[in-house]
């Protein structure tokens, strides 16, 4: 976060992500678009905050998982999102 | 460890900084211009990038409500997003908010070069003008 010009291409990916989200929001119902935002900068900021910056492989895992739920996401049939808390102690 | 990656972020942003000096100027003269805006010494620079005052204030408030600000934080053209403490997220969602206040459209690849007000409200003013002129 030094210096924010110099971003890595990574980094501008995930941005770019995070854009492509918003900007799908938009379409949405206004409360829909604001629980999406609520949301996806939710998942940015705690994964910003969580995952290693080294760590390109899961990283690049969530870019992957990330646009192809942006995809579904744009599909107009789609309304809305929502999340569920699993408890991981008692998954499997 | 720590002392490397900041060494080498260092060393990153001289190159920058090198290529910012046109622009790190520019914006000294621009709040020279906003004091002075009749002085004929300026008055070219003022043609060439200072961005509509109206439209510059817009983005102030923008930014402020985006940010959660607290009242009276003083916000110009020259303030750097990420010294209001914007990270690079914070800095999407004031380009995607500005893109709504103002109707228009940003690419991905301008941006992701905007780091300051003065910045967008430059790229606003062009933008805005595009439109008009279609």
């Amino acid at each position: 976060m030094a210096s924010r010009s110099k971003l890595s291409g990574i980094q501008k990916q995930v941005l770019a992500l995070y854009r492509g989200f918003l900007r799908t929001a938009r379409l949405k119902s206004p409360e829909e678009r604001h629980r999406i935002e609520s949301v996806v900068s939710a998942e940015f900021r705690e994964n910003a905050r969580n995952i290693d910056r080294k760590n390109f492989v899961y990283i690049e895992y969530l870019l992957r998982r990330g646009k192809k739920q942006l995809e579904q996401l744009k599909d107009p049939d789609i309304t809305g999102l929502s999340t569920l808390q699993i408890n991981k102690s008692s998954s499997h | 460890m720590a002392a490397i990656t900041t060494g080498s972020a260092v060393s990153f942003a001289r190159p920058v900084k090198a290529i910012n000096v046109g622009s790190v100027s520019f914006a000294g003269l621009r709040k020279d211009n906003v004091a002075f805006r009749m002085q004929p010494v300026t008055q070219r620079l003022a043609v060439i990038c200072a961005a509509k005052k109206e439209t510059v204030e817009k983005v102030c408030d923008i930014v402020k409500k985006q940010l959660v600000l607290p009242e009276g934080t003083q916000v110009t053209g020259a303030s750097k997003f990420t010294d209001l403490g914007a990270d690079s997220l914070d800095t999407v969602e004031i380009v995607m908010g500005l893109e709504e206040a103002f109707h228009i459209s940003v690419e991905e690849s301008s941006a992701q070069s905007i780091a300051t007000v003065e910045d967008a409200a430059n790229l606003i003013d062009k933008l805005v003008e595009a439109e008009a002129g279609k």
